[in-house]
This record gives structure tokens, sequence and C-alpha cells, in this order.
């Protein structure tokens, strides 16, 4: 499935207003917000339907699933916004990730949980903002320029040390750039392994830039997000992916690109591509296969190391000086 | 004291509502602490053991209080040796795991690492480690050593 759905829900006294805008989102935070009501609702429209006295609009159908025969219910339902509640132990398990994986749904997930199986968005990862009978989502992480803090930034981060998830290119990228700057440039070699490269008690003045996939990070975010709240001096730079940055750098040609990467919810087909990060890797291979600038994942090609290739990428990477601070 | 365990546990109930919508008892509810904790969490009044008063929603029976609340209530009250899955609570009742760990032994499970940033006098004991925590910041380090989720 791929598309962006506004889907409203209400019932005499209660509203909610959510979209959806990937083939995973999470909806988490404080208890007392209407998370369990919200899925209530949704099973019981869709069970009895007009005569629930809930209304449900969407363009969509959206339905609830709870624990009893998941897979099964899940394997005959498609093109559906599907709900989920944290009352199932299931969500966690390599089975439903699976089955996730190959569905053509959309799935909204209440939990608190980290769920490392599935690859979902720092962005796509809300708390239920309450006013009244009026409920919508917010995210739950500031950001500004894809750079995401506890607090809003109103400064450039001039970063001391950077870390990346990535150890292939990404991480060749950024280390030559950071050895250009004297900024000591390390890989965690993946996404878990970024909790353990830095500290929550603040150390010395270094600031740590974290550079890792937006796309996917989801699952790590709320241990990140508690470090950054307790040592201001870690910072999270989290666009889509590598890929997304170069594709984003203005010196790619591609047809239709800018309309691609300006909704990339409308190009993404979710069974195809369980998460963006790997659409934007698909697309750029395919965008540069015949040119002097042919992408690979695994090794670096030098060119994007060159002149005005370098300099438009790291212009796309808004929010962050290069150069060191005196 | 407040005990932590992550991850997978024998004992524990991973879904503390379901628990509490058949076992709670009436004078669980209308106790100050419950009456506190339901007005805080959820922002309603306890009009009887049997009708909360609900801001959003009017009127409504003890099985329509938050998941959070009914998982503090069994913290608090229930003696059946259950050990309940605090990932069901919001960082808002961290406070109040904290409050009713310092009036008696409680053991909670954890499935993510929960923010106690802001509870004062923050101490427990990390089950996995065997060591215990006198902070926030120390919890965190802990936590972030742990595998089990």
């Amino acid at each position: 499935m791929k598309g962006q759905y506004h889907i409203i829900v209400q019932n005499k006294r209660i509203h909610y207003e959510l979209t959806i805008r990937r083939n995973i989102t999470l909806i988490r935070g404080d208890s007392g917000t209407g998370k369990t009501t919200l899925v209530n609702m949704i099973e019981q429209a869709s069970k009895k339907g007009a005569s629930s006295g809930i209304s449900v609009v969407c363009d969509r159908p959206c339905r609830a699933l709870r624990e009893d025969d998941w897979d099964i219910i899940l394997s005959n339902t498609h093109r559906h916004i599907i709900f989920l509640d944290e009352e199932g132990q299931f969500i966690k398990s390599k089975e439903f990730a699976a089955a996730a994986k190959a569905s053509d749904n959309y799935f909204v997930i209440v939990t608190r949980e980290d769920l490392p199986n599935l690859p979902y968005s720092a962005e796509e990862i809300y708390e239920i903002h309450t006013s009244g009978k009026y409920h919508d989502l917010r995210r739950m992480y500031q950001e500004m320029h894809q750079i995401y803090s506890p607090e809003t930034l109103s400064e450039i981060v001039n970063p001391d040390a950077v870390v990346t998830e990535d150890s292939n290119s990404g991480y060749e990228f950024f280390r030559a750039v950071c050895e250009e700057h004297n900024i000591s440039c390390r890989s965690a070699e993946g996404k878990s392994n970024l909790k353990y490269t830095v500290s929550p008690v603040s150390k010395g003045t270094e600031q740590t830039l974290i550079v890792a996939d937006g796309a996917a990070i989801g699952p790590e975010m709320s241990i990140l997000y508690q470090i950054m709240k307790k040592n201001p001096r870690v910072k999270c730079f989290l666009p889509e992916s590598f890929e997304w940055l170069i594709l984003k750098s203005g010196q790619i040609d591609g047809n239709m690109l800018w309309d691609i990467l300006d909704h990339p919810e409308d190009a993404i087909e979710s069974q195809e591509y369980f998460s963006w990060e790997r659409f934007f890797t698909a697309l750029l291979v395919e965008c540069t296969k015949d040119s002097y600038l042919r992408y690979s994942k695994a090794r670096l090609n030098e060119a994007y190391l060159r002149g005005r290739m370098k300099q438009a990428i790291l212009d796309s990477v808004e929010g962050v000086c290069w150069e060191r601070a005196e | 004291m407040l005990k932590i365990v992550f991850g997978d546990i024998a004992g524990a109930v991973y879904h503390p509502p379901t628990y509490f919508d058949n076992q709670y008892e009436d004078e669980w509810i209308t106790d100050p602490l419950s009456v506190e904790m339901i007005r805080d969490i959820d922002k309603s009044e306890v009009v009887s053991a049997n009708l909360i008063q609900s801001p959003v929603l009017g009127p409504i029976p003890v099985k329509e209080i938050s998941g959070g609340v009914k998982t503090l209530i069994l913290m608090a009250f229930d003696t059946s040796g259950w050990i309940f899955n605090a990932s069901a609570c919001g960082d808002n009742c961290a406070k109040w795991i904290m409050a009713i760990g310092r009036k008696k032994d409680l053991t909670i499970n954890l499935h993510h690492v929960m923010d106690f940033d802001g509870v004062e006098d923050f101490e427990a004991l990390m089950v996995n480690t065997g060591k215990t925590v006198h902070s926030y910041e120390e919890y965190l380090v802990e936590a972030i050593s742990i595998k089990e989720r």
C-alpha cells in the first residue's frame, strides 16, 4: 500500500484525528490520553459499522487486530489500516515482523516497547495531544532540519565527534569530511549499538553528533532521547538515509525525482520496501547506474568525495557546521 | 524498595489492565491513594467504588480508567504475588511507582526503558544486574547495559 491517509474517528463524546504516512506508525506517551479508547473505537466500528454509533472517516478501511488468530486474520486482510493495542505480546515477535513485512496493510501500533524487529521512522512516533473532546497526534521527538534534540534548537550544531550508524558508504563519506575538519569519526556498526557510543552523563565539552537513518531508527529513539535529555552535548542528525541526502543534493538526475522526494509516501509501495531507506537506496542505484556517479552501498564511489558533489551533499545537511569551533 | 526486572520473566502479568478488570476490589478504588492517582493521571474523580467522573467521557465504570492507573492500583494493593508489567504505564506514572516502592517491596517488570527523570529520591534495585541505583542517571546507564527487554 502507498499514500497518506487522514483518519477521523468520533462518537458523541470524543473525536480523534490522525494522518498516517507510512506502513508503521507508533503511538505512545502518557497514560490517560485515550490510546486504548482509540483502538477500542476502531474495533467496535469495524465490527458493527454505523450501528456502533462511531464514525470512522478514511479512504481505507480501518480495523483492530487482537492476539487471537492474528496471523490468520492478517493474512486475509489487505489494504487496510490496522490498529494494534499493547495487550498483545505478539507485536514484538519475529513472526509478526515477518507478517508485517509481507503485508500490504499499514499498521498503527500502541506500545511503549521498542519493537526492534520493526524498522519504523523517528518521524512516525506520536503521542496523543488532548484538548477537551478533541484528540490529535503530535510527533514525540522535536526536530529541526532532521536534527533531533529534547529542546528546540536555536543554534547550529558544531560537532567535535561524529558517530555513524552506517559502516559502509555513509561512514566513508562522513569520515572523509571529518578528517578534513579534524573531527573524530567512528562507526557504531549498526543502529542498536549507537546507545553504547554515547553517555547520558556529560563529560567535558565535546559535542557528539550521531548520524543515523531516520527512516528506521525508531526502535532506538526512546533511549537516545533519554540520553540527549541528560547530556545536552549529544545530538542526533537523522535524515531518511545517506542515500536520501545524496538524492536531495540536487546533483542527481532522475525522472520525477523531486516529486518523489517531496511526497515519498505516494511512490513507495510498503510491501516492496519495508522501510523508506531501502527505497532511497534502490532509487539512487537506479538513477546513477549509467553514470560516473554509479552508487554502491557497500563501498563509496570516490566521485561523491570530490568538489561540487561533496559540497552539495554537505549543503543538504542542514543545521550542522563542519568547521571546528575555536 | 523498588525492584526492576527487564525482559520476559515467569510470574509476570504482561497486560495488567485485563487482570485488573477481573480481580479489582471495590475498596482499592476508594482508597485515598487510588483517588489521588486517578485524579493525577486520568484527570478524573472517584465518585464511588463503581463510578468515576471523567471530564471527557462523562460518568464511566471503573473498567474504563486508563491502563496505567489500573496497573498502579495493582502495584499498590494486589497481594497475589504477580509481578506487573510497568510498560503498561506512561512516564506520568513513574513518580507513583516510586512512591509505592517507598512504602513496600515492589517488583515491577519492564519491557522498555521507562523515563524516571524528575522523580525525587529515585532508588531501585536492578534485578538483572544486582546493582542498586541511586539516581535516574545511574538507572539509565544500567538499563542501557541490560540486553533483556
